[in-house]
């Protein structure tokens, strides 16, 4: 079983080694087939005057004029000893600009997280335990609400009535508690409500088990019973659910932090994007591959370890004896790479 | 962040504004009136702008509509240039020139120094010069996109106040083009630092009245007022250091999110708001601020080569057939002007041709109809079975382009045009449009501080010439004038004969002048008094401070 599972650990984190070049490989080709670069879009601003001479010398510097291969070489070459280069619209080294934009993301995505993760519990618990009458099925409806809000329209809505109604937060420092932790609820609320949705079918099937009937006669309250029997076997497809919300978050975080004024990886993606600032996507898209993946790895080993019946064969991850009525955890092969 | 999500993010934001009002949570406008007009030193100004830019190395930045802002608060300038284009001294204390204009005197002011303590002496503005001129193209520093680089020979530091610049052929407009938001002063230790290293700006060092304090890239810059500086430029007419203690360029990027931060007292500038939302922010009891850039007009420049545009009568058919004032009606707001001439009003050369372009639609109908082009059923006109078509290009570099062209398509399709409109961001239009030599209608603008450099764009007779009609050297009539300003030693004659150039463009149609831009818009809440705009339409900080 320890030689299975350490086979499994290493082809895993072959696969995600291969993902994170691809990446890499993809996105040079992407960017290198789409006209223009920061370099010439700046250059050829009307209100410059500058001649095509002009321009061409300061895109020969840059090594612009070279056929995309040679670009790619250097560039692969320049990433597998670790530097990033520099990007081409700052002309900042791209680590630098990277790891500036890692901090204020990390602690937007962990907030986030935990926001997701609170309210999606009580959602789900409350649709356990709140008596029919009193706003179960209110609560029933609210993760498709969540969803169907778009996240900026809630974050321009808590910025209008928090930062400028109430004055809670400033527009000006929003790296500050409150406005990261309402740039947060922005971003946390879609995503509490995938996390919702599955913790809810796990419950609903997990309270129909014969064993609840047996915990409830037995007296045990309500409470008890949430914690001790029915989390457990619902944080199967839950764990499924979470990894997949990290490429959520990054993804949620561009709007987010657009709208919030805060600088981070989605706002370093929006400017590289609009100027094809090739080093600069270079090195984020890796980022989000090998977050992605680590982060799938994780749920991948956690799996065995949360439920014996998983087990870790030659051909991925599979169930080994799924009851009739498990709800699938196999949302997992939908997964493609930001 | 594309158009659309922009748009998305417009509604969205109004929506949440109406919601936000009807549930009582509106912020109260902090619409303190002016109180009293003494100057009070102190304060820290929040100063929101839709971009930082790209980067911060000074050649490469200073061109950017966003990052002038903060080099004009940063650095100083060697001439000081007003709204009006009046040249006036600032760091070069006075200027002779020979009479050929070939060769420039400039006499510096005693005792400038930049923030790092360094003099800014004679040798310090030769290595700014000669940088301006040339660049280091191959070390990725360009050269000032309006420098008269071609004819520079050279500057020379004749002794510690004295710099001497040659040209090799006549070059009035070097004086102004040291005005010009390119020409910042900047510490020749920086100058000297490889282009990684200039790039960031806590690197950069200038004389200003401000300097940096902290910047986080992509976020924020922080400038606090330099307590020694003594040298503002006396057109401002302010002594001393300037009033503001801070000022806080941040970056958000939401434009409606940049207004309501000054109406709810968050900030107290918002740079760039939408045309439409101006006049519902003045009711609020905010300042707009429109200031006008000296330079071109808004305007279509008409390819002479490709049909329609190639038969002149055509040309003069869209020239009368633009609804100005629909225009500026719709997509604008009183603050906007008509287009007089191909320059903006404020360019001291500038003389009033508004009867060359009126908006005439029978006159258009009538041209068009001489011209052979015929009204089918559809509404379209013919000629020899082809359309009288053509495509737009709405120009991404401009606010409201995009709503000017729908505006211009209804009005032209009335006359049996049939336009068709194509919209590109900001890099696909560098590479579809611009130097496109098929394009039939390139929408464009264009800031200078000296008519003279006009003459680059209009022919092909130098190398590096624009061509914007596509003419080549094929117009005698064209090249004699776009000579004479080129050459010209005197500025009394050379406004001669640009009256006479104005003229003879509007009259070939070459040029179908639309509004006098505005390209920077300020919302400022009303303590803000005493802020400057230069002739390139730059906030400048030095004489301002906040009331109550």
């Amino acid at each position: 079983m320890l030689r299975t599972y350490g086979r499994f650990a290493l082809r895993r984190t072959g696969q995600a080694i291969v993902v994170v070049l691809l990446a890499y490989l993809f996105t040079f080709v992407v960017i290198s087939i789409l006209p223009g670069d920061p370099i010439t879009s700046t250059l050829r601003n009307p209100d410059n005057g500058f001649t095509e001479d002009d321009i061409a010398r300061i895109v020969a510097y840059y090594g612009l004029d070279q056929p995309w291969w040679v670009q790619l070489g250097s560039s692969l070459g320049r990433f597998v000893v670790g530097d990033l280069g520099v990007s081409l619209r700052s002309n900042l080294p791209v680590g630098t600009l990277v790891l500036d934009a890692l901090g204020s993301t990390l602690s937007l995505a962990a907030a986030a997280l935990l926001v997701a993760i609170v309210l999606a519990v009580a959602i789900a618990y409350g649709t356990q335990f709140l008596p029919p009458r009193f706003g179960q099925g209110v609560l029933r409806s609210l993760p498709s609400l969540f969803l169907s809000v778009p996240n900026f329209v809630i974050g321009l809505l808590l910025i209008h009535v928090f930062a400028f109604g109430l004055g809670l937060f400033s527009m000006i420092d929003t790296e500050t508690p409150w406005g990261t932790f309402f740039a947060a609820v922005a971003l946390g609320i879609p995503v509490s409500a995938q996390l919702a949705e599955v913790l809810i079918a796990s419950l609903d099937h997990e309270s129909r088990q014969e064993y609840v009937a047996v915990a409830r006669s037995r007296g045990l309250g309500q409470g008890a019973l949430f914690l001790r029997h029915l989390v457990k076997p619902s944080a199967l497809p839950t764990v499924t659910v979470l990894a997949l919300i990290v490429g959520e978050l990054l993804g949620g975080a561009l709007i987010t932090e657009a709208i919030f004024g805060r600088v981070g990886i989605g706002t370093l993606v929006e400017q590289a994007v609009a100027s094809q600032d090739l080093p600069v996507l270079q090195a984020v898209v890796s980022l989000a591959a090998i977050v992605f993946v680590v982060v799938n790895l994780i749920a991948d080993l956690a799996y065995p370890l949360l439920d014996p019946r998983v087990s870790v064969g030659s051909r991925g991850r599979t169930v080994a004896a799924p009851a009739a009525e498990e709800p699938a955890p196999l949302l997992r092969e939908e997964v493609s790479v930001v | 962040m594309t158009t659309r999500f922009r748009r998305l993010l417009g509604v969205a934001s109004a929506l949440t504004v109406g919601a936000v009002l009807l549930s009582g949570c509106g912020a109260g406008t902090s619409a303190a009136p002016a109180e009293s007009s003494t100057p009070k030193p102190g304060g820290d100004l929040v100063f929101l702008i839709d971009s930082l830019g790209a980067t911060w190395i000074p050649n490469n930045s200073a061109i950017s509509s966003y990052q002038g802002q903060i080099w004009g608060n940063l650095t100083d300038k060697l001439v000081y240039v007003d709204a009006e284009g009046n040249l006036s001294p600032w760091i070069a204390e006075s200027w002779d020139e020979n009479a050929d204009k070939t060769e420039f005197t400039l006499h510096l002011k005693e005792g400038v120094t930049f923030s790092d303590g360094t003099p800014l002496d004679a040798a310090a503005v030769v290595a700014n010069i000669d940088i301006w001129a040339k660049g280091r193209p191959d070390d990725g520093i360009n050269r000032i996109g309006l420098f008269p680089s071609a004819n520079y020979a050279g500057a020379e530091a004749v002794d510690a106040t004295t710099v001497k610049v040659s040209f090799s052929a006549p070059t009035l407009s070097f004086i102004p083009t040291l005005a010009y938001h390119g020409s910042i002063l900047i510490s020749p230790a920086t100058l000297a630092l490889p282009a990684a290293e200039q790039a960031d700006l806590t690197k950069d060092i200038g004389s200003g009245p401000f300097v940096v304090e902290k910047v986080a890239e992509g976020d924020s810059v922080v400038l606090k007022k330099r307590d020694d500086y003594d040298w503002g430029p006396e057109a401002v007419g302010h002594e001393g250091a300037a009033y503001l203690d801070t000022i806080t360029y941040k970056q958000v990027a939401e434009p409606t999110l940049r207004t309501a931060s000054v109406e709810s007292g968050q900030a107290q500038v918002a740079y760039n708001a939408s045309p439409q939302d101006l006049e519902a922010l003045k009711q609020e009891g905010l300042t707009v601020e429109t200031p006008r850039y000296l330079g071109f007009v808004n305007g279509y420049a008409l390819n002479t080569t490709v049909a329609p545009f190639d038969d002149v009568k055509v040309r003069q058919a869209v020239q009368h057939g633009i609804d100005r004032d629909e225009i500026l009606s719709t997509v604008y707001t009183p603050d906007w002007f008509a287009a007089e001439s191909l320059f903006q009003s404020t360019v001291p050369e500038a003389t009033d041709h508004s009867a060359d372009f009126a908006y005439d639609p029978d006159k258009a109908a009538a041209l068009l109809d001489e011209a052979g082009w015929v009204k089918g059923s559809d509404g379209v006109r013919t000629k020899n079975g082809q359309k009288l078509s053509f495509t737009l290009y709405p120009n991404p570099y401009l606010q409201a382009s995009q709503s000017v062209d729908e505006l211009v398509d209804q009005q032209l399709t009335s006359l049996g045009f049939d336009v068709n409109l194509e919209t590109y961001d900001v890099p696909t239009y560098g590479q579809k449009v611009i130097g496109n030599a098929t394009i039939p209608a390139n929408e464009i603008t264009r800031s200078f501080v000296d008519v003279g450099t006009v003459a680059g764009v209009l022919t092909s007779q130098k190398k590096g010439d624009e061509d914007w009609f596509k003419v080549g050297t094929s117009d005698a009539t064209l090249n004699d004038l776009s000579t004479k300003i080129a050459t010209a030693t005197d500025r009394d004659a050379r406004a001669k004969v640009a009256d006479e150039l104005q003229g003879y463009v509007l009259d070939q149609g070459y040029f179908v002048p639309l509004t006098q831009i505005v390209q920077r818009v300020y919302v400022q809440a009303p303590e803000v008094s005493g802020v400057s705009y230069n002739g390139l339409a730059y906030a400048y900080y030095l004489d301002t401070w906040l009331n109550g």
